[in-house]
């Protein structure tokens, strides 16, 4: 999986050895990193970001999935790699 | 507990990009409009929603009564109507001491409806109906001729009611500035004006007492008000000199501008914004210096933006929120350019109705029009924002609520904050009812 | 030691003067310890830790003028912050707008005044070139499209086309000049300069005003070699006294204070104003090298001391600008873009 060479630092900052891009991500986003690392879908990070956080599992999951869409676009993931 | 929630961002690095996140944070926020709460304007009036400030109308207009007070003896503001004509809006003025501008038959009517005598009105504009001309010259206008035709329309006027009539002269000079508006009156650099005298006086029928010159708009050159002030005295002098006239008025029209962001300039308005005391002070040197002691003309300022811009606010909510292509954000307003149409020329303030965490990200601000040119700003920094978090867009107190346009949708309300904290519905949103009035279905139609 | 912030450190293909700054800062009597204030996290100055012990990013001046101060403020408070140094133009105008907050925060600086700093502008020139003696190429401000176009028709080609800030393209034709026109307006608005290029030698003097018609020193050169962007590659020290009594008739004519740079170009006789700049040159540890510690004798100016004033320096000492590579780890980066601040 993609995620799995990024070096992500606790302060939310992200270097991507293969292309050399960086990133910033709040720490929502760094959250749904880790999640997905772990191997966790959609549905099950958007609980636990619900869990941990003042939002509503609808909203959260609306928002895991725009930004499971922006990593997309920056090649960071593939919409399949969960699914396997 | 649970801990605040903000929505998850990713950026990526770019060089021009990777700037300071942390310091604008707290300038975005505006819970309330003089003390009323955005959410409870909102809710009980509606989004958008434009939204008027009494006290600080009143307050802007004392401060800039005092201010050219301090370096003139006697000024008169003469309320520019196209600026904003609500009904309140315009009292509001009058009851400080405002006389009304106005550039045409509507304004001129609506301004005698709120019970402005003729007399109290200056009357500018490239075309004035004869009709309107006619009512203005039996009310006693303040009337700034802007062609030799109407001209010829006032000599035919003075001829009918066989009395002379007091006319003003409205100038187009070189002050400096840039671009230079020679299409309205009479030029002065080339002589214009004088010719234009001579053939007045030939005629026997009109008298000038005024002088007008209104050099554009969001000047940003105080000197540039100093330099008119300078050459309409010397004008003055010379018409009274030479034709016996006596100059009771000289006009030096609006432009002034308002603290607002215009598309172009870098720097923020706080610094690029000159203070209007130094367009005060331009002005009173260039006068009092330019004229005999004791002989003072009456100046007359048609300020419209630097009096009401700051004075309004639009409430507008995020109704939709988008990706772009390349992976902005976008967010689109029930409020566009059909409310906003000054958005084509200003930056506006965007604030957010509470504190949002997270950091701010470029994205972009679109209006509900099913139009490419629908942009209420193209790039914004704002955290992330859901659907539904209210905005509120300022300046917007100039031009916006005469030059909106009724199309696709509703007109919203207007509401004006009272001094005593109340809120009052100036102007009532717009219905299907309203708009389809003055339609009329051809019987073969129906 | 003095804690002094210094701006400009972008020390790229189109460097700011702040490496130069903090150099001459070094190499002074009064030790200092220097914070560097980047607007990018790659601001070459940020990763020069010799140079600049701690590094912070600001908002850009077009951000308004609260979050400016506020974030001034916040690097006042982090670092004891004693003075600081603006070396950019386009943030002058705010340093200059707050200079009596920052004062009266205890915090120093040594700028023109805000009239001063007007007269800088470039269509303002003639006004200054006559009152110093000196003559200005044929210069026209536009504000719109339609009025560059008549401006071509006044002006004889080649003509450079500049921004108020920034950048100066050269153009031999009307289409080369309109390309110009585009790209200065769409990143820097209106008004947009265009001017007659006059030939002749590339010549600047550098100095620091009083404030009360007296300098701390001028050093006037001549470019030798210019980069592509225009910016000095080599250059050499001169003397040429008519280019020196303009510089003096400018500080004393403008009571002028602070940092300057003139721009002209020599013709035998005639000297042309092109730009005033009123700050420091990228290349200020010229003025360092030939012992005439500008940036320090403005820092003492700053502090409320009395700086020197000798300035004899020889005509014929050469200035080299050379590339430098660095390689560093991420990290700085990381804080950078994470905290701003390292």
């Amino acid at each position: 999986m993609k995620l799995n060479r990024l070096a992500i630092s606790e302060e939310g900052f992200i270097f991507d050895p293969e292309t050399g891009n960086s990133y910033t991500v709040n720490e929502t986003g760094l959250l749904i990193l880790k999640k997905l690392r772990e191997g966790l879908g959609p549905e099950e990070i958007a609980e636990a970001m619900s869990e941990e956080y003042e939002v509503s599992p609808e909203e959260a999951l609306r928002d895991v999935q725009d930004f499971l869409e922006t990593i997309a676009r920056f090649g960071l993931w593939e919409e399949k790699a969960w699914l396997k | 507990m649970r801990k605040p929630y903000q929505k998850p961002t990713i950026l990526k690095l770019q060089v021009g990009f990777m700037r300071d996140k942390k310091s604008g944070l707290s300038r975005m926020v505006r819970r309330e409009i003089d003390g009323v709460p955005v959410r409870e304007l909102a809710e009980r009036f509606g989004s958008p929603l434009f939204v008027f400030s009494e006290r600080r109308l009143r307050e802007q207009f004392r401060y800039l009564k005092r201010l050219f007070e301090g370096h003139y003896p006697r000024v008169e503001f003469s309320w520019s109507y196209k600026t904003n004509y609500l009904d309140a809006i315009c009292r509001i003025f009058h009851q400080e001491g405002a006389t009304a501008e106005v550039v045409s038959d509507f304004e001129y009517e609506k301004a005698r409806r709120l019970g402005i005598p003729g007399d109290e009105i200056v009357f500018n504009g490239p075309y004035k109906p004869k009709e309107t001309l006619r009512r203005a010259v039996l009310e006693g206008a303040r009337i700034n001729v802007d062609s030799m035709d109407e001209i010829l329309d006032l000599e035919e006027i003075a001829r009918e009611t066989g009395e002379k009539v007091r006319i003003g002269l409205r100038v187009n000079m070189d002050t400096g500035i840039y671009p230079r508006w020679d299409r309205f009156g009479f030029n002065l650099e080339s002589g214009e004006v004088l010719n234009v005298a001579r053939r007045i006086a030939a005629g026997g029928r009109l008298e000038v007492v005024g002088l007008h010159c209104h050099q554009g708009t969001f000047i940003l050159e105080p000197e540039a008000y100093g330099r008119a002030a300078e050459k309409l005295v010397q004008l003055a002098r010379k018409l009274e000199e030479e034709f016996g006239w006596t100059i009771e008025y000289l006009d030096l029209g609006g432009g002034f501008p308002s603290r607002n962001r215009l598309k172009g300039l870098y720097l923020p308005p706080e610094v690029a914004v000159p203070p209007l005391s130094e367009y005060a002070e331009r002005i009173g040197r260039a006068l009092l210096s330019g004229l005999p002691a004791g002989d003072y003309p009456l100046l007359i300022l048609e300020t419209g933006r630097a009096l009401v811009d700051e004075a309004g606010f639009l409430i507008t909510t995020v109704r939709t929120v988008k990706r772009l292509p390349d992976g902005r954000r976008a967010y689109v307003l029930d409020a566009g350019v059909n409310l906003l149409f000054t958005a084509f020329w200003y930056h506006f303030r965007v604030e957010i109705e509470k504190e949002i965490p997270g950091p701010p990200e470029p994205c972009v601000l679109y209006g509900p029009l099913c139009m490419n040119i629908d942009v209420v700003e193209e790039t914004a920094y704002l955290p992330p924002l859901s659907r539904g978090t209210r905005l509120i867009l300022s300046p917007v107190g100039a031009y916006n609520v005469t030059q909106w346009m009724q199309f696709i949708t509703y007109r919203p309300r207007v509401v004006l904050v009272t001094e005593a904290g109340k809120v009052e519905v100036i102007r009532e949103a717009e219905t299907l009812e309203d708009i389809v009035r003055r339609e009329n279905l051809p019987e073969h139609l129906r | 030691m003095v804690k002094v912030a210094v701006s400009g450190i972008n020390a790229v293909d189109n460097p700011g003067p702040g490496l130069g700054i903090i150099k001459g800062l070094r190499e002074g009597k009064t030790p200092v310890s220097v914070v560097g204030l980047a607007y990018d996290a790659m601001e070459p100055g940020i990763y020069l830790t010799d140079l600049i012990e701690r590094a912070y990013l600001l908002p850009y001046p077009s951000e308004g003028e609260a979050p400016f101060l506020n974030r001034l403020l916040y690097i006042k408070e982090r670092e004891g912050l004693e003075v600081v140094i603006p070396a950019l133009d386009a943030e002058l105008p705010l340093f200059i707008d707050l200079e009596p907050r920052l004062s009266a925060y205890g915090l120093k600086t040594f700028l023109p005044t805000q009239k001063q700093f007007k007269l800088r502008a470039k269509d303002h020139l003639p006004i200054v070139a006559e009152a110093i003696g000196i003559k200005t190429p044929n210069t026209l401000a536009v504000t719109s499209y339609e009025e560059f176009t008549r401006a071509l028709s006044q002006l004889k080609f080649p003509v450079m086309v500049k921004g108020l800030f920034y950048k100066a393209l050269r153009a031999y034709t009307q289409a080369e000049a309109q390309q110009h026109f585009q790209a200065i307006v769409a990143e820097w608005g209106y008004p947009v300069i265009v001017q007659e290029v006059v030939e002749g030698e590339e010549m600047n003097v550098v100095g620091v005003g009083d404030g009360e018609g007296g300098h701390f020193g001028l050093l006037a050169i001549k470019k030798l070699w210019i980069t592509s962007l225009g910016k000095i590659w080599t250059g050499v020290t001169v003397t040429h006294p008519g280019l020196l009594t303009a510089a003096e008739n400018f500080v004393r004519h403008f009571r002028w204070r602070g940092a300057f740079e003139l721009e002209t170009i020599v013709s035998g006789d005639e000297i042309y104003l092109i730009e005033i700049n009123p700050r420091f040159p990228a290349w200020i540890y010229f003025a360092v090298g030939v012992g005439i510690n500008l940036p320090e004798r403005l820092l003492k100016a700053a502090l409320g001391e009395e700086p020197e004033r000798d300035w004899d320096y020889p005509a014929g000492k050469l200035y080299i600008r050379f590339t430098d590579d660095r390689v560093t780890d991420l990290e700085v980066f990381q804080h950078m873009v994470t905290r701003g601040e390292r």
